[in-house]
This record gives C-alpha cells, structure tokens and sequence, in this order.
C-alpha cells in the first residue's frame, strides 16, 4: 500500500484501534475519540449524535438507499444554543424589509398565497465528512450523512422580493431565524447571498418538506432552499429578510463558512490560505451506499452496487464504478431523474469471482465535466469533501 | 330539532375553531443528554465555561489535537465566538483538553 493510500481509516485499523464497525451504515466509529451514540430527538427517529445543545444529529447511510430521505431520518444542524422549540404558526411572521420599496409582513397564509413551486433538491451541510479530513480539522466531525435529498414545497424567493420591491443600489440580501444566541456576545446566525443569487428562479422560501409541514428541527414553519448550494445558506425558521445597499458584514458570512480562494476551494493540507471567499456551489460527489464498508459477500452470487451521486446544481452526466480499487472503471445505470437538483441513484451488477478483499469506489462526473478527486482536497476549516471514496468489502 | 341540529353546528364550528388554534402551535421537548468529560485537572473548569453555550459532546467527537490546534479552538470560543473565559482559566481549559481529548504535547 503505497503511503498516500494510507488512510486515517487504515491507519487507525492497523494501530490496533477499535474495530467494531456500529450497526448503522457500517460507520467507522473508530475515527472517533469517543464511541458514536444514537439519540432519538423530537419528530426524528434514532440518528446519530453528534452534539445534543444546540443539535447536530446525523442520517445513518442506510436511509440513502432511498431515492428520497424521510422527514424523521435527515440530518440535523444548529449553529447557536436556543434553537425555536415552539412556534405559533398564527403569530409567526415573515418580516421584509431594508432597501425595498415597502416592507412586508407576510403570515403562513400570505405566504402560501405566492405561486406554489415544488422540487427535489439535495439538502448538505458544508462540513459533510469533515471526519474524513487527513490532517483532522476541527468543527463538527460529520461522516457522510450530512445530507439528504428532499422534495421542497414553498414561494419563490424572488417573488416576495418583487412583491417588496427591490430599490437601486441593492447589493446583498440577508436572512435571520428564530434561534438566538445564548450570550449577547455570541454571533447571531445571520446569513446573506449577493441580490444576483438572491434572485435566481429556483430559490424558495419553503413551507413543505416531502409533503408535510416542516419538523422544527428542521426548520420550523419555513426556511431558505438555495438548490445547489451547501446548506449554510438554508436559513432555518426563516424570519428575516433584509435587503441591503451595502455588501453584508455579518459574522457568518465574513468570518466564518468561507473557503480558500483557489480552484479547487482547497490548500495544502495543514497550511493557511492566503484568500478566502464565502463558500457557495456544492461539489460533484457520489457515495455508495450499498454495500456498506462492513458487508461480506458471496464468491459468485450477484450483487448489486447501488448509491447516490449529486453536483452543485448542473445534474449528474455519468458515475463510474470501479471493484478493483480504481485499475478499471464500468459505466453503471442511472436512476430516476428528478431533476439536477436531486441526486442521481447509480446502480451496477457485480459478480466476484474470486474470493478476497475488494476496493469498490464510485465516481461521479457532471453535465459541465467536473468530477470527484482521488485525493481528499484539504482546507482549514473542513468543508468540500468530495473525495472518490473506497468502500471494502470481503468476499467468502 | 332545528335549534339543535345549529347548536350542535355552533359546538362543532367551536371545536374546530379551537382545534385549528391548538394546532397552530408547534411545540417540541428537547431531549436532555448527558455528556461526562473525562476525570482529570481542569475538568470543573472546562465544563462549567464550555457549557455556557453547548454540550459537552462538542469536546468529546473532536478528533486529539495537539496543545496548538486546542489553544486556537479556544481562543476562537473566547475571542470570535463571544466566549467569558478569564485568560487564567483558559490556560487551564487547554491544559485539560490537551491532556484528556488531545495528543499531550
């Protein structure tokens, strides 16, 4: 095995770490300095925890052998302690305002007045498979299961700024939420996106995930789709939009969530990047799902080698699968298309015929080219990660 | 019969009225969850300035560190994330996650 082969996963294996694998999704739990716990939060069945105040709870890899991630099983992300935990649908507000001809204050009702837009886009936290990042970086140490792929009900973004009326001049707009920081020295979680991005057709502000009205942990009554890109700027419990004049300075924005200013958003590991920009498109990744890192198979039975594949909006072109750990790669079928901001399902038949250890890795290309690394791509603060993983299997 | 059947028409009107109203508040509870930190000097310190703003599983899932990588962490709660954390007690914050979730040195 050569040494850039040489996985945190592998190393950790040979160093005689905990080799238990935990009975979801055939998770490396032994990446971690303490055992993974399962924790069952309110409207979400038994997830993975991360953190409980304020909650990070992660999607068992099992769940993506659906086309669509269940309401009960997508994963779960807050930034700042007192997160909503009630809300009055009647009293709530959607409050519009700053540079724009008037301001609005738009309920549940006014809201579902605006034309009803619905699609499938795929929901991903920005640090999806920190854990992964050699050398570790800190932040929350997501695996895989960062994400989900959601069909989204709500009103277009543009058409409530239209309906406010957006002055010359405007440059940025931003979004708040409900949760509030537990200090007044804490930054409140205020997000923005340039007005051109603002208002782009498939931004919604929705009220509806898979059909039903929001969880809470998810974003109770509505929150931000901004399709394509990373989930950061999915602002949760939407309150707030403020349409500004002048570039936005907020904390989230300036300071945090920003990756390195080169293209591939990623530096040598370990080092500082000179330049950093707010982090935006998601990256083109696929993951196999099935099966899972821990599974032994059977000398000449067929298996299936089914998973999930996604790019930053453009749609998937073709994911290729290799079970030789990368000498040769088959072109595999692709699922229902949903559209380019679902992901795609690739599926490939496989007979082993020879018993062993095998390396199946999967790698997705998009409708403009861009494709996965065979290198993790490193940055400071974790996010990007769309590394051709390798998936080990063992036939018997 | 007529007086009833808009009286039972008013009743029903009413609970609906009031179910809609019940319904229109989303409540949930969140689950406590219990974190311990290792056993070692500093641990009290640690806990009580940490939990001021998350749990403590935010210590506990980090990979180890090196004294380096903790002292920026901290440093980032206190100066960019709002943190009260008197600079004698931080010393004490690194020195025990240095030694309890990092590689010692």
């Amino acid at each position: 095995m050569s040494p850039e082969n040489f996985s945190r996963r592998n190393f950790l294996k040979a160093a005689g770490a905990v080799a238990a694998m935990t009975a979801v999704g055939g998770f490396p739990a032994q990446l971690f300095a303490y055992e993974r716990r399962m924790a069952r939060f309110p409207e979400k069945t038994d997830l993975i925890l991360l953190t409980s105040r304020p909650p990070q709870l992660e999607t068992p890899l099992s769940y993506f052998k659906e086309m669509i991630t269940p309401n009960e099983a997508l994963f779960v992300r807050w930034h700042i302690a007192n997160i909503p935990t009630s809300v009055d649908v009647n009293e709530w507000r959607l409050k519009v305002g700053g540079n724009t001809e008037k301001e609005l204050e738009l309920s549940m009702a006014d809201l579902k007045k605006f034309e009803k837009v619905t699609f499938t886009a795929v929901i991903q936290c920005s640090g999806n498979g920190r854990s992964l990042f050699v050398p570790p970086v800190a932040g929350g140490e997501w695996g895989d299961g960062a994400m989900g792929n959601v069909t989204w009900t709500g009103a277009r973004l543009r058409d409530i700024l239209n309906s406010a009326g957006l002055k010359a001049g405007t440059v940025d707009v931003s979004f708040n939420g409900l949760d509030k920081p537990p200090l007044p020295t804490v930054p409140d979680l205020v997000k923005s996106l340039p007005a051109d991005k603002a208002m782009e057709e498939d931004l919604i502000v929705a009220y509806e995930m898979n059909g039903k009205p929001l969880t809470m942990l998810n974003g109770f009554p509505a929150r931000l789709i901004v399709p394509g890109w990373y989930a950061t700027y999915w602002v949760k419990s939407l309150s707030d939009i403020t349409v500004l004049s002048k570039p936005f300075e907020g904390f989230w924005v300036k300071t945090a969530y920003r990756i390195p200013e080169t293209d591939c958003g990623c530096v040598p590991p370990g080092t500082t990047p000179k330049k950093t920009v707010p982090i935006n498109r998601m990256t083109t990744r696929s993951l196999i799902i099935d099966p899972s890192g821990s599974s032994e198979l059977t000398l000449n039975k067929p298996v299936t080698i089914m998973g999930v594949a996604f790019s930053g909006g453009r749609g998937v072109q073709d994911v290729l699968v290799s079970v030789d750990g990368g000498k040769r790669w088959e072109e595999t079928r692709l699922g229902e298309d949903k559209g380019k901001y679902s992901w795609r399902q690739f599926f490939y038949e496989w007979r082993p015929t020879k018993p062993g250890r095998y390396d199946l890795m999967a790698r997705a290309t998009d409708t403009i080219g861009e494709s996965q690394p065979f290198e993790g791509l490193w940055n400071p603060a974790g996010y990007l990660w769309n590394k051709v993983e390798k998936t080990e299997v063992v036939v018997k | 019969m007529k007086k009833l059947i808009i009286l039972s028409l008013m009743v029903a009107v009413a609970g609906l009225a009031y179910a809609a109203e019940k319904d229109a508040v989303h409540s949930i509870e969140i689950p406590v969850v219990k974190t311990e930190l290792r056993a070692g000097e500093g641990m009290d310190t640690t806990e009580k300035y940490c939990s001021i703003c998350h749990s403590l599983d935010y210590i506990t899932m980090q990979p180890k560190f090196p004294k380096a990588t903790w002292t920026v962490e901290v440093n980032k709660m206190i100066k960019v994330m709002g943190a009260p954390i008197p600079e004698a007690d931080a010393k004490v914050i690194i020195d025990y996650l240095t030694a309890q979730y990092g590689t010692g040195g």
